[in-house]
């Protein structure tokens, strides 16, 4: 076989036996689109899932991509479908391929009725149910440059979908419109030579269809931008932090959002500076956070045990990736779990926030600020790269529910009718009264050594019994105060499941794949993961024959901190368990729970 | 009538330890400029210098070791009103800390850094430190110089040397610093040379070797240049110079904090309820589809 030239004329390896009449309807359809980093694939998907929102379905974006700025392998996935979704689906309906890696790394995720379309520039393929077309030769020629073969691929996308021609045509204009008259002109040309080559093509035009969806007036975003709105509106001003996949975001959405509310955002020279300078800004009485991913978390942790020591309250999110050590940095996990709940040498308390979705990152970061301040500590929002960087579609933020709860902050009056002012006063709630440096009539003492009430450090064995306690016993104090977490599924089922962020879509997907057979199931979403939410999980576990833990990591992490919390329901305990730097397809989880059966 | 708050307390220094000089100065210097204590924060870093802030009628916070600088920056930033002083020792400084001493410098926060500098790690009983001469505890490395890093960034700071031993003229020099911080003209460094009269006493030999830069030919606190040059010579003839080493000509408002906030009044003093601030939310939540 030669495959010396490039072919110009379609390729359609398929005889016309095969040639379906009537369209293949979906209701979730997923199209993978793989090329080298720089071929337009993020557009692809990008222009895909503004198709699909406009027909009223849910869109769940998601991308692959390697840790350089150009080049290699990369691919993203656009899923819409008229359920609400958060999780990648298992098979692939469309694959679309700008070189051959591409189709040898995503025809294993491909359905059996999948279709795969290529630019045949530079390869072909003999595969059945492909075509192939020339689409960087055909944009090339009329339009100057080969980089509109993404909008030419997305051309032919809408012929194999059978995608209405005005509508096809509007999300090329939505989207290009600000970048200027010639770049919509080309986009539109390069659209037009897309449609045109497929519509020729034997076999190629309307393989599906996809039904329609209810879902309007939704949202498409990422959790790291839910976090970064959800602190602005909690009242959040101060920032530092530094560049770390998959966190980044939230810096960059910071840097936009919070100078023009009078808040400053700081990339600091390394995680050392940025979390002492959030500690700075915290002490003088500004709501204050940082956020990073596992090696930065490592160079901060001796600060967040300061946090805690000197009860200075702090915001850390932890945009999990592969680790330890430099590990897979643009890959997903929930493998600090563990790290974070023992963080630090010493003891101290923390809480750890875990939102599943954008809706939830936003209203627990509001949350969770307002936890930090009331209980001066650090507090740990538990994100994961999935939910840090995939779109998902929600519903809008509501302003309605956020409240800006300072704890017990003296106002200027308060603190000048004060007698005196103890920064580490030891009340019996727990709650210590603060004001801020700066505030008239007072002055105080803040250190990470053991110190009394007045801040002055201390070594007398009876302070430190009552200054531990005071400290420790903030976790138990505040329990009923801590995010509840969610039960999904009908009351009364045997098999339960616990998870908690990212894997709440693909675990909620599950749980419906389980109905569709027969199977009942009931899904403790945890949003508190430290302290353990005991009083939640032991009534729910004491409901069920048996939990399956789904988790990111080797060990079982969370498993293991409720089996410590709750010893006697450990026999129920089982874990499903993935860290091979994917998320968790829901037929995955079937298989776990029906293997383990 | 203030609400009692903490109150100082004795210091823990040795007697004739070189930080005494350092916290009447300090003292002095807030007095004079007539600073209300309530506006006085003082950061101070781990080892014997870095307890100052306990020996002071101050707001005073205790930085993990090494990290003084960026809290300082951080509490500078929440609220420029207050006047930060960023107090610890050489090793603090110049070893574990040293890469937020270079960066202080480049941010140019408006606070006032003032490093005690004994040539050892006092605390821990005398181990050698980065600006140990060669030969003491069996150091083998070259002593590091504080000022020729300071004089090498090429940012309108305030750059001086003190000695312990000479209170009268460090008082002026901290004025002078905090003044600097004050109006919002950028980040102020000062070195004291103060001596640990237990593990490395060297008042005798550093009252010998100090030499005043403003009597040396040529002086000129604006011209970074010579004066990296003239620090250079001194040091390479055994001496110590003291003084004034650099001072921006211009009187612009160079700070980091008046470049973010201008006259705002920073993120800790921002009210931050969701009614004050309604409309920009709404037009941020808005703005996504």
């Amino acid at each position: 076989m030669s495959t010396s030239a490039p072919r110009s004329a379609p390729l359609a390896s398929e005889t016309p036996a095969e040639r379906r009449t009537a369209p293949i309807e979906l209701a979730d359809v997923s199209v993978m689109i793989g090329g080298q980093g720089g071929d337009g694939t993020l557009t692809v998907s990008d222009l895909l899932g503004r198709y699909f929102r406009q027909r009223g379905l849910y869109v769940y974006t998601s991308r692959n991509v390697l840790s350089r700025i150009r080049g290699g392998h990369a691919d993203a996935s656009v899923r819409a479908s008229r359920e609400p979704t958060s999780a990648v689906k298992a098979q692939v309906d469309v694959l679309v391929a700008f070189d051959q890696q591409a189709i040898d790394l995503g025809r294993p995720e491909l359905a059996p009725h999948g279709f795969i379309l290529y630019d045949s520039t530079s390869f072909r393929s003999e595969l059945p149910n492909s075509a192939g077309f020339p689409f960087a030769t055909l944009v090339g020629g009329p339009l100057g440059q080969p980089i509109f073969k993404n909008t030419a691929a997305y051309g032919a996308l809408s012929v194999i979908f059978g995608f209405d021609a005005a509508l096809t045509r509007g999300v090329i204009e939505d989207r290009f419109r600000r970048r200027g008259a010639e770049a919509l002109d080309k986009n539109l040309k390069a659209l037009e030579i897309g449609r045109k080559a497929a519509q020729e093509a034997a076999g190629v035009a309307d393989r599906f269809s996809v039904v329609e969806g209810d879902a309007h007036d939704l949202i498409l975003t990422t959790g790291n931008q839910a976090v970064a709105l959800g602190f602005t509106v909690g009242g959040g001003r101060f920032f530092a932090g530094y560049p770390i996949t998959p966190a980044t975001e939230v810096m960059e959405y910071l840097q936009r959002y919070l100078p023009p509310l009078g808040g400053v955002v700081r990339q600091a020279e390394d995680e050392l500076a940025a979390i002492n300078m959030v500690l700075g800004a915290s002490y003088a009485g500004a709501r204050a956070m940082t956020s990073t991913s596992g090696p930065g978390l490592s160079l901060m942790t001796e600060g967040i045990g300061h946090a805690g020591a000197a009860e200075i309250p702090v915001l850390v999110a932890d945009c999990q990736r592969v680790g330890p050590s430099t590990g897979e940095p643009t890959r997903h996990e929930q493998s600090d779990l563990a790290h974070l709940a023992h963080l630090g040498h010493g003891e101290f308390p923390r809480f750890i926030v875990a939102p599943a979705d954008p809706v939830d990152c936003f209203d627990l970061t509001i949350e969770a600020l307002n936890l930090a301040e009331r209980w001066r500590l650090p507090v740990i929002l538990l994100l994961d790269q999935a939910l840090c960087q995939n779109t998902t579609t929600c519903a809008r933020f509501e302003l309605a529910h956020a409240k800006v709860d300072r704890g017990a902050r003296l106002s200027e009056a308060q603190a000048a009718a004060l007698e005196e002012y103890r920064v580490y006063a030891v009340h019996e709630d727990g709650v210590t009264p603060w004001a801020p440096p700066g505030t008239p009539g007072l002055w105080s003492e803040v250190t990470g050594n053991e110190h009394d009430e007045w801040g002055h450090v201390s070594v007398d064995p009876v302070n430190r019994r009552k200054m531990m306690r005071h400290r420790m016993e903030k976790m138990v104090r505040a329990r009923e105060e801590l995010p509840a977490g969610r039960l999904f599924g009908p009351a009364g089922a045997k098999i339960g499941v616990v998870g908690f962020g990212s894997t709440s879509g693909p675990i909620l997907e599950a749980q419906r794949l389980l109905a569709a057979r027969g199977i009942a199931s009931r899904y403790y979403q945890a949003r508190t993961v430290f302290p353990v939410p005991a009083h939640e999980l032991d009534p729910f576990l004491a409901s069920v024959d048996a939990a399956y833990v789904v988790e990111h990591n080797y060990t079982g992490q969370f498993a293991n901190l409720v089996r410590a919390a709750l010893p006697w329901h450990h026999a129920k305990l089982r874990s499903i368990l993935k860290y091979d730097g994917a998320s968790f397809r829901a037929p995955e989880i079937v298989a776990g729970i029906q293997e383990a059966r | 009538m203030p609400a009692r708050s903490a109150k100082p307390v004795q210091p823990i220094w040795c007697p004739g330890c070189g930080d005494f000089g350092v916290l009447a100065a300090v003292k002095r210097a807030a007095a004079n400029l007539k600073i209300p204590t309530h506006e006085l924060v003082l950061v101070g870093g781990i080892g014997c210098s870095g307890s100052i802030h306990n020996f002071l009628e101050i707001n005073g916070i205790h930085a993990l070791h090494g990290r003084l600088l960026a809290q300082a920056v951080g509490v500078k930033l929440a609220n420029p009103a207050l006047t930060v002083v960023a107090a610890g020792g050489d090793g603090d400084g110049y070893a574990i800390g040293m890469g937020h001493f270079v960066h202080a410098f480049k941010k140019n926060a408006s606070i006032l850094y003032l490093v005690m500098n004994n040539e050892t790690y006092g605390l821990t009983k005398g181990q050698a430190s980065p600006t140990s001469q060669i030969g003491f505890e069996g150091n083998v490395e070259p002593p590091f110089h504080a000022i020729l890093t300071a004089l090498s960034v090429p940012a309108p700071n305030f750059i001086a040397r003190t000695f312990s031993g000479d209170p009268k003229a460090m008082t002026a020099i901290l004025e002078e610093a905090l003044r600097f911080n004050r109006e919002g003209r950028g980040f102020a460094f000062v070195e004291d040379l103060s001596p640990c009269v237990t593990y490395n006493d060297t008042y005798k030999l550093w009252r010998e070797k100090v030499v005043d830069v403003q009597t040396l030919p040529g002086y000129d606190p604006t011209d970074r240049r010579k004066m990296f040059g003239l620090c250079l010579d001194q040091i390479d003839q055994g001496r110590l110079p003291v003084g004034v080493l650099h001072r921006p000509a211009d009187t612009e408002r160079e700070g980091l904090e008046v470049k973010l906030l201008g006259e705002r009044p920073g993120p800790a003093r921002s009210a931050i309820d969701v009614g004050s601030n309604r409309a920009q939310y709404e037009k941020l939540l808005a703005a996504l589809a």
